[in-house]
């Protein structure tokens, strides 16, 4: 029995070797598969953390008339704590709100005259609403307009914000099934293409296998080797794609972060290095053992 | 009790009756000659000993045994009883000359041991030891046929076929192969050699079996080759 394992991993080893060119011909397409595999993951990931990017800068702000005094505009941000829909709060004093503004209108003169005609501090107290879920904006802006403070509001900002609201659900909900579809289309590809040329390989030494035949070899000593070389290609074609993954990651994951602010690829990559390489090398050795086994079935037919 | 018994055997390829009616017996360790034109159905006959090919109608037994109920494993086990020597050599083209013939002992679950000492002795006996390293593309054609033998040897089976073992090779290398099979028989192997070459037979002097048209026309004890 150890005997039998031992010849039929000697002769994986030789067939991998002595028929180089195919061997490197299959480890190559199935790399390529996982590529494509694997910057699907990746692409998942982005999508996903795009949206909530997106949907992390959405809020929602509520203006005071001038002349509401701190404390109340304090009691009411505690109020609406309370409201469960709610995450957080800042509140923007009168003061700050004229330093922010005084901060970007040193980028524009013409505001910074503006601001002089004025005189006096023409901004007013605000607070900041981020709600937990996008979706409940709707609902949080009914409580505010039926709220008892309604009338010390000089301003919901909440035309523009439902309309951005309404898009972002949409757009997300668009990505997240055009990725879901793409990405198995690609995935299936992928796993089509390797699993074809594994079976051309073996289509190749067809004769080979029917002279093991004639000789009085049975199936599974036959079969062995053909299974070990494809479980053999994959793990070597699975490191390989690690390995290309992880040299991306250093040279490009920063940059494209510097494009993309919010978006942790390389960190979520490394943090997430041994579910890649897991499900890499789980794919590859689906494709490796279903495509030798089902081409090596067809001609073993005693 | 016969090692190889025909019984009213006939073959047919998409209604083309190759083989009509084929009854013969075999014994242990006799050398018999089937001779026939090419097309006659010869490799048809050898095949079907192997279980290569199945019969039309009728029954072959091996050992008395009705070779074609036997499974898949027992095929493997039959073909491992019976070496067979092909017209196109069918060696391992990945594999040397010392792995084609060592292939066959592992195949049959020979130690490690065994293939050691019994592999280079019989390439000693076919007198390839010399390139025992050497791929089947390195080889020249009589090489290649002597590992042939040498591998349908190695296993030491009770009978071997040889299908035209000489139809791609000089005179020379003919002879030679041709010397080898009667020193096989006389160590205690039965053997079926299919040839059309008439000097072999006449030569040979053995127990001839002609076939025409699909049927066996003459079976002498020391034939000669007259069709």
């Amino acid at each position: 029995m150890i005997e039998n394992l031992q010849r039929i991993l000697k002769t994986a080893w030789q067939g991998l070797k002595r028929n180089g060119w195919l061997s490197i011909a299959c480890i190559t397409m199935i790399t390529l598969s996982l590529i494509l595999f694997s910057s699907m993951l990746l692409f998942n990931y982005i999508s996903n953390s795009f949206i909530n990017v997106l949907k992390s800068k959405m809020d929602l702000s509520i203006y005071f008339q001038n002349n509401i005094p701190e404390e109340d505009v304090l009691k009411i941000k505690d109020e609406l704590l309370k409201n469960d829909l709610i995450d957080s709060i800042t509140y923007t004093s009168k003061e700050e709100a004229l330093k922010n503004f005084e901060e970007q209108a040193k980028y524009n003169p013409a505001l910074e005259q503006a601001l002089n005609l004025v005189g006096e501090n023409p901004l007013t107290a605000s607070l900041n609403i981020k709600a937990k879920n996008p979706k409940d904006y709707d609902k949080i802006i009914n409580a505010i307009n039926n709220s008892d403070f309604k009338d010390k509001l000089l301003q919901i900002d909440l035309t523009q914000n439902q309309r951005i609201i309404n898009r972002m659900n949409t757009i997300s909900w668009l990505i997240k099934i055009v990725s879901l579809v793409v990405i198995g289309l690609l995935v299936f590809l992928s796993f089509i293409i390797s699993f074809n040329t594994i079976r051309m390989a073996i289509y190749s030494l067809r004769e080979e296998i029917e002279i093991m035949k004639l000789v009085g070899a049975n199936n599974w000593f036959i079969r062995g080797p053909f299974i070990i070389e494809g479980i053999i290609q994959s793990l070597i074609a699975s490191l390989i794609t690690f390995i290309i993954f992880a040299i991306l990651m250093i040279v490009l994951g920063v940059r494209l972060e510097m494009y993309l602010p919010g978006l942790s690829i390389s960190q979520y990559f490394w943090s997430h290095w041994f579910f890649f390489f897991g499900l890499q090398t789980l794919f590859g050795l689906l494709v490796g053992i279903a495509a030798s086994t089902f081409a090596i079935n067809k001609y073993l037919k005693v | 009790m016969s090692l190889v018994y025909f019984k009213n055997v006939s073959k047919s390829y998409n209604g083309n009756l190759i083989l009509d009616d084929i009854t013969f017996s075999l014994e242990p360790g006799e050398f018999v000659v089937l001779v026939g034109k090419s097309g006659v159905g010869k490799t048809t006959l050898l095949k079907m000993l192997i279980r290569d090919e199945l019969p039309t109608k009728g029954k072959i037994y091996f050992n008395n045994q009705d070779i074609g109920k036997f499974k898949p494993h027992e095929v493997a086990i039959l073909r491992r009883k019976i070496g067979f020597v092909f017209q196109d050599f069918k060696l391992l083209s990945n594999k040397t000359a010392y792995e084609n013939v060592a292939f066959a002992m592992e195949v049959a679950g020979y130690p490690e041991s065994a293939i050691k000492r019994d592999v280079p002795e019989v390439l000693k006996l076919v007198n390839l030891e010399h390139i025992a390293d050497h791929f089947p593309y390195q080889m020249s054609a009589g090489e290649k046929q002597r590992t042939v033998i040498a591998r349908a040897l190695i296993q030491r089976p009770e009978l071997i076929l040889a299908d035209e073992p000489t139809g791609n090779l000089d005179p020379i290398n003919t002879w030679e192969i041709v010397k080898l099979l009667i020193k096989i028989n006389e160590l205690g192997t039965a053997i079926i050699l299919a040839t059309h070459d008439k000097e072999i037979v006449n030569t040979l002097g053995k127990r001839v079996i002609s076939l025409e048209n699909g049927k066996i026309i003459r079976d002498e004890k020391e034939g000669k080759y007259i069709i």
